[in-house]
């Protein structure tokens, strides 16, 4: 969302007409194939045609432009090949929608007609489900069961009326495994026909995904079930995930669907928030309660919303630990409290370049070493104060007095008012209040258990 | 045969002349085994008769094993102090003795005899000769010193041969003392592996399952280099006998690398032609079998005069004339016709000629195959030196990126590194395999492969 400009808002900012999207005959009929080329998030597209609505804003996506056909909504997703930058420094080979992985998100209000033409330029069929939708069950998009696979060059057409206001994705129901696993869906928001029902300032949209991919390789392994090492939003990594800039008490909502195969206690700081929608329509306010975490399990989409009335940059995340990391290797070992200094020269004898690392927790602090090609290191970004020690399923939601209505533009870092920010103890150890914490009165089991050392960083003055 | 024994046998003349011609060298005919052995060898075979010659030479040995020693070198200190080479160069005294010896003519006999009966006493003298001797002289000589020359052929193919051991030898020693560094570099992985795997046991990082696993991958390091660590020492010995070395002399350097492989790949046309020309062995089976052939002819000339004697009397009785004369003694072949010996003489040159077309075939299929060996030896250690360890490198570095990135742990980079040891140790074997199939090629062919053909035949001073 950097360097956004009004005028680059109105002019929708980098999408290009693709004029080999589809055959020359099918042209005529078709609506333009829109691709979007760049990873950054761009800004909401208003409905300049059909019902007025409050559009979103896709994190580091889009939404797909339509047409106006005798009162039909038409959209045209084209499946293709994408190569998705996942963050500066790594770029994957993915599946997606019109140039992305996720595809665009697609807007439409309730109650719409709208058609749909999917113009398959994968090497396999494939199909695409309506994820949530109300709508005739052939038009349902499970290979098989409700239509034969869209086979490669072949553009199949959905029609059906947009019947409930909510949040929805899409997604491939033809060699799930391997079209999800390479990037294959996008969002799906179906606005209320009442655009002052639940209306807020700010209404972002992101997918859950994660990949296994190789460090150094660029294509996911799809076989993959459970020991990702991509844990992404619409297919961005931190440090390569943009913020969520929202003007100080903007109400705020944010749409997050998950297609991992895991669930994501999704935790923001600094606000208390609701659970607005889930993937059945809007929770009765009465039913709503506080919450600064909310799980999302498999398959399902959560909105959530809040007043954001605190000023800063507050981080968003998931909280499973290591989905805030990039790829790291998951068999290696603990090195915590192991003094390597007498083995170091052997094995610099060998490995000149060896370091040792991890021997003190696995913070790699500052240090930047070459990594493999097209690798993003495990944990970066830079905040401020230095580096954030986050990759993965992060974000900052950045809460800034006096922005304009439709600014996104990245504010820059917080600047905490003085006196407001945490700070190092200059007085004297002694006078510090007492830790307090009473010893345990020594038994005769502790006699037989196994005798653990504890190396505290006092021990290692000598380093 | 038969003409050239006939036309031969009779002039007693020559035998005089021929007999005189016959006289022990200086040298034994070593000059003549050096200049045969020098092409091949591309330095000239030295050898020590004197005492100063001898003090000489074990001063060029002293001299050449104060530095490292290359691969010439360590033939040269062969050929200066291999004891079994020595004993071989005796081997020529004695064939030139024979041949010598051969050339000779038979002493005379003289025989004196005093008998009586009664009053009269008789007085018989004699002088003798062996007459056949006399004739088959030039023939027997020419025999003797065919044996001579083979000897002469053999104690060059000798030499060429412990050369040949010497190089591969200092081949075999130099890669396992080169494989002992890189063994030594993988026990020294493994060492650090076990030894910070004893930190991470002790710090509770490990269990005794990762500690034991670890360990045992030193263990089995520490075997493998004492073993190579003996094939070094081996290697070595094998060495320093071919070098004839004793006491401190054993002390000498090797180089702490094998030569650098050829740029080109080197091809040989007729390489079967070449070795006919050169080979040695080939050379003295020809020798052998052309001497065959003349006993054979002897044998077929003198089957009815085996036992020919000539006498000159010279009788004298008291009261009586003197009475003078010769007698011929003949045998006559009543019962042994020769046909036995010269069926045997047959055999034996049938048998000669059979082994002389053996070793020929037998040299061109040696060449064939050292040639096809020399050739993949190459391809192997090339595609060692230019594909396998620069891939092992490159895996190596990419395994640091990883620990770089924390995708992979030190464990890992240590099991990498005792692979890039051991693909190391297999890239000196694959260098040392050319090396010694350079050799073999060298010794199939009778000489270097990228010299131009040498003819065994015109460094043959004697030959037929
Ligand atoms: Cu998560």
């Amino acid at each position: 969302m950097s360097h956004l400009s009004r005028r680059a808002f109105l002019q929708g900012s980098a999408l290009a007409v693709s004029a080999g999207a589809v055959s020359r005959i099918a042209a005529a009929s078709l609506p333009e194939a829109v691709i979007q080329t760049q990873a950054g998030t761009q800004p909401p597209l208003n409905p300049a045609s059909g019902r007025p609505y409050q559009p979103v804003v896709t994190l580091n996506g889009w939404t797909l432009p339509w047409r106006m056909n005798n009162g039909i909504k038409e959209f045209h997703l084209v499946a293709e090949p994408v190569v998705r930058e996942i963050a500066p420094g790594m770029k994957a080979n993915l599946w997606g929608y019109n140039g992305q992985s996720p595809g665009p998100t697609i807007e439409v209000v309730e109650g719409d007609r709208v058609r749909i033409f999917v113009t398959n330029k994968l090497p396999e069929h494939t199909s695409v489900h309506w994820h949530g939708q109300r709508l005739p069950n052939g038009m349902d998009g499970v290979t098989g069961l409700t239509q034969p696979g869209i086979k490669p060059g072949k553009t199949f057409v959905y029609e059906f009326v947009a019947r409930r206001a909510g949040t929805f994705m899409y997604h491939p129901h033809a060699d799930e495994m391997v079209q999800m696993a390479m990037g294959m869906m996008g969002f799906w928001i179906t606005h209320p026909k009442d655009p002052s029902f639940m209306r807020v300032d700010r209404d972002f949209v992101f997918l859950l995904n994660a990949y296994d991919i190789e460090p150094g390789a660029a294509t996911p392994r799809v076989n993959q079930m459970t020991d990702f090492n991509l844990w992404t939003w619409n297919s961005r990594a931190f440090p390569g995930i943009d913020p969520l800039v929202v003007r100080q008490h903007d109400r705020v909502r944010i749409r997050v669907g998950n297609l991992t195969m895991t669930n994501h206690p999704i935790h923001l700081h600094g606000h208390e928030f609701v659970v607005s929608g889930t993937d059945g329509g809007w929770t009765p306010p009465a039913s709503r309660w506080p919450e600064v975490s909310v799980d999302i399990a498999v398959g399902q989409m959560r909105a959530i919303e809040f007043d954001a009335s605190e000023p800063g940059d507050w981080a968003l995340h998931c909280h499973k630990s290591h989905h805030t990391m990039n790829a790291m290797g998951h068999e290696v070992p603990t090195m915590i409290g192991v003094d390597q200094k007498s083995v170091l020269k052997k094995i610099n004898q060998l490995i000149p370049d060896y370091m040792v690392m991890g021997d003190k927790g696995g913070s790699m602090g500052e240090m930047e070493m070459p990594l493999p090609d097209n690798t993003l290191p495990m944990m970066g970004g830079q905040g401020p104060y230095g580096s954030l020690e986050m990759g993965g399923m992060f974000s900052v939601v950045k809460v800034r007095a006096g922005l304009a209505r439709n600014d996104y533009r990245d504010p820059g870092w917080y600047r905490a008012p003085a006196g407001s920010v945490a700070y190092e103890w200059q007085g004297a150890a002694a006078d510090l209040p007492a830790a307090g914490s009473p010893r345990p009165a020594a038994s005769d089991a502790a006699d037989k258990e196994t005798v653990v050392n504890v190396v505290k960083p006092a021990a290692h003055r000598h380093q | 045969m038969f003409i050239f024994l006939r036309r031969r046998v009779l002039p007693a003349a020559l035998l005089a002349v021929l007999a005189g011609c016959a006289s022990l060298s200086p040298d034994q005919g070593f000059g003549e085994v050096a200049a045969l052995a020098k092409p091949s060898l591309g330095q000239t075979p030295p050898r020590a008769r004197s005492d100063e010659e001898r003090a000489a030479s074990r001063q060029m040995v002293q001299q050449l094993l104060q530095k490292p020693l290359s691969v010439d070198a360590v033939v040269q200190i062969a050929l200066l102090n291999n004891r079994g080479l020595q004993a071989d160069y005796e081997a020529l005294g004695i064939a030139e003795a024979s041949w010598v010896q051969a050339n000779r003519l038979p002493n005379p006999g003289f025989s004196f005899g005093r008998t009586s009966s009664g009053d009269d006493i008789k007085i018989d003298r004699s002088f003798s000769m062996a007459v056949m001797g006399l004739l088959t002289l030039p023939l027997t000589a020419r025999i003797e010193a065919r044996q001579f020359q083979v000897s002469k052929l053999n104690t060059a193919n000798r030499i060429l041969q412990v050369a040949a051991d010497t190089r591969n030898a200092y081949y075999q020693s130099v890669a396992a003392s080169q494989s002992v560094r890189y063994q030594e570099q993988v026990e020294s992985a493994a060492a650090a592996g076990s030894e910070l795997a004893e930190k991470m046991a002790k710090a509770g990082n490990f269990n005794q399952l990762e500690l034991a696993r670890e360990q045992a991958f030193h263990a089995d390091a520490v075997t493998q280099l004492a073993r190579s660590r003996q094939l070094a020492v081996a290697a070595r010995e094998q060495l320093i006998r071919l070098l004839g070395l004793s006491g401190e002399q054993s002390g000498f350097t090797l180089p702490q690398q094998l030569p650098e492989l050829p740029k080109q790949r080197p091809s040989l046309q007729d390489s079967e032609q070449l070795a006919m020309a050169q080979r040695l062995d080939i050379a003295a089976a020809k020798l052998e079998v052309d001497g065959l052939q003349q006993t054979l002819g002897l044998n077929r000339a003198t089957r009815f005069i085996n036992v020919l004697e000539l006498a000159y009397l010279h009788n004298s009785e008291p009261g009586a004339s003197r009475e003078t004369g010769y007698r011929v003694s003949l045998e006559i072949p009543l019962f042994d016709w020769g046909g036995a010996r010269v069926a045997k003489s047959e055999a034996i040159y049938m048998q000669a000629a059979q082994r002389l077309a053996e070793t020929a075939l037998n040299a061109q299929s040696q060449v064939r195959v050292s040639y096809a060996d020399y050739q993949s030896a190459y391809d192997l250690a090339r595609h060692y030196r230019d594909q396998v360890l620069p891939l092992r490198k490159r895996v190596s570095d990419e395994y640091l990126l990883r620990y770089n990135g924390m995708l992979s742990s030190v464990f890992e980079l240590l099991a990498d590194a005792r692979e890039q040891a051991n693909a190391v140790n297999a890239a000196i074997d694959a260098s040392r395999d050319f090396w010694m199939a350079d050799n073999a090629m060298q010794l199939a062919l009778g000489g270097p492969v990228n010299q131009p053909p040498q003819s065994a035949a015109s460094a043959n001073p004697q030959g037929k």
